[in-house]
């Protein structure tokens, strides 16, 4: 484990070789939650409730400020695996001694970990000035907990389109629709508490809800059976997903040929 | 009329580039038909369990998604280096487009083709069709829209990238205006103050791209037409001013070569 937490420094202290251009991408939040105030309080104001299934419109901008957060600063895992499949750098990689899957995990974590923060300290940072403070600090500690076994399971999706580069020639068709689905089925530009009964079921029952949704939902609204559930179906998914993922990539390793170099 | 040929020829050679790769091409196309389908879904259930914003109801939704979805396609099939101008910019290789006999920025921009702009292109008119409203004078109001907000889009694309002849890389604020302009686009008017509707049809012209364009395509205006006419070419007038005083500071990358 030493030296997988060795690649994630090493890959957390290079992501801030360039703070211009780290500020500069989460930059990207600020457009995005002055928008959905625009939204949401013209909706709440419409629909005459101060209310709505048990959402404000202070909470619903807080939500929508951490899976944004979550969804910007996870990072572009599928076309760095895509890349190094096609133009075959990924035998350098796999004549390493370290595994392939692993050091991907750790490089994508220490890619992640300064993006969230300067998206929590903009994006946080608007919002309280839009709508006011933020919730209960009880919940920040459970949701940054689930933020990680959200990244976790994006990690074990991600990788798989990646690997997909060995049988398709392009992955991006992959990568679209699978983050369209993480916006709708994960609850990222509307609560799924906003989602009909029977679509917020069918949502709760996928693994993108555990990762946009439930991580949210727990920041704004913190409570320990809330943070139990969550952590319990992060870890079933995980289970899950880790399982097939470590299947296809050893299928796809079958696909390989690394002629020198 | 030269002009006119040599940009014929080169999106000719284009398509049959993305073309050569003929199952990339349509997993690429038939992909962001879906990734749009999927993307609305979201209006949908938001429209329908809140009804409308101010009086703007689903279909305008569709009207506008749909003008804003092929404006983007129509941009990234025949313009496509519009996305990338800046890098092109600050790597030097506008060497390659300076030592040719042709209009250097129509040449550089004309020279791509994104092959997932097809689908776009194709989602923006099954947006249309989907909102009830098709009709063939509405198709010919709607085609026309899509070719005002596609030339708001393109020059919008190209003077913020011509930004990079003074800051060197303009890749991050490129990216978050690109950003800015499609998500004001598709989101609605009736949402914004009329200090905010000043920036959106100025500093980031998404009412040219998405609004305006959708309004004059439900119900025909003069109005609506002059304003998205002088809209669209002021802003392309602006746009190709700033490349060409951009272009005057522009240092060769050494890069002159044969582009495969």
């Amino acid at each position: 484990m030493k030296k997988y937490f060795a690649i994630f420094r090493v890959t957390l202290i290079n992501s801030l070789a360039y703070p211009g251009e780290l500020i500069g991408r989460s930059l990207m939040i600020l457009p995005f939650m002055w928008i959905f105030h625009q939204l949401w309080s013209v909706t709440f104001a419409a629909a005459g409730a101060q209310e709505i299934n048990g959402l404000t419109v202070r909470s619903t901008l807080w939500y929508l400020m951490l899976a944004e957060t979550i969804e910007l600063s996870r990072p572009r895992l599928g076309n760095t695996i895509s890349e190094a499949v096609k133009d075959g750098s990924i035998a350098y990689i796999l004549s390493k001694p370290y595994d392939f899957l692993l050091y991907h995990y750790s490089t994508s974590l220490g890619e992640t970990i300064f993006r969230a923060a300067m998206n929590i300290l903009l994006g946080g940072a608007m919002v309280w000035w839009l709508v006011g403070a933020p919730p209960n600090p009880f919940g920040w500690p459970l949701a940054l907990l689930t933020i990680l076994g959200a990244w976790t399971l994006n990690f074990c999706i991600a990788a798989m389109i990646g690997l997909s580069a060995f049988i398709v020639e392009d992955i991006s068709a992959f990568q679209w629709i699978y983050q369209k689905f993480a916006f709708i089925l994960g609850g990222l530009l509307i609560p799924l508490d906003f989602y009909p009964a029977w679509l917020q079921t069918i949502a709760k029952a996928l693994p993108f809800s555990a990762m946009v949704y439930s991580p949210a939902r727990l920041f704004v609204e913190p409570s320990l059976p809330a943070f139990a559930t969550t952590l319990a179906m992060q870890l079933a998914w995980i289970a899950a997903l880790g399982l097939l993922l470590v299947y296809f990539y050893r299928r796809s390793l079958a696909h390989l040929t690394v002629n020198g170099g | 009329m030269n002009t006119l040929k040599f940009l014929f020829a080169l999106w000719k050679a284009n398509l049959q580039s993305v073309m050569e790769y003929r199952i990339s091409f349509l997993s690429q196309m038939f992909g962001m038909i879906l990734n749009n389908s999927i993307y609305f879904l979201i209006w949908v259930i938001f429209f329908d369990r809140f009804k409308d914003v101010r009086g703007w109801g689903v279909t305008d939704m569709y009207v506008t998604f749909g003008i804003t979805a092929s404006a983007f396609g129509l941009i990234s099939l025949l313009f496509g280096n519009t996305f990338n101008l800046g890098d092109i910019i600050a790597r030097g290789r506008l060497d390659y487009y300076l030592s040719l006999p042709k209009p250097v920025l129509l040449h550089a921009v004309a020279s791509r083709t994104v092959a997932s702009g097809m689908g776009d292109l194709v989602y923006g008119f099954l947006s249309f069709a989907a909102s009830g409203l098709l009709t063939p004078l509405s198709l010919l109001r709607f085609i026309l829209a899509i070719l005002l907000s596609a030339t708001i889009f393109g020059a919008f694309l190209i003077l913020i990238q011509s930004l990079a002849f003074w800051m060197g890389s303009a890749s991050n604020l490129s990216m978050i205006a690109v950003n800015a302009m499609l998500t004001f686009a598709i989101y609605p008017i009736t949402l914004f103050d009329s200090s905010a509707k000043i920036i959106l049809f100025t500093l980031i012209p998404a009412a040219f791209m998405g609004a305006l364009p959708a309004s004059f395509a439900q119900n025909f205006t003069w109005e609506i037409l002059f304003q998205m006419l002088f809209g669209s070419l002021a802003f392309l007038a602006l746009a190709i001013l700033i490349f060409q005083l951009g272009l005057r500071r522009y240092e060769s990358g050494s890069g002159i070569q044969v582009e495969v």
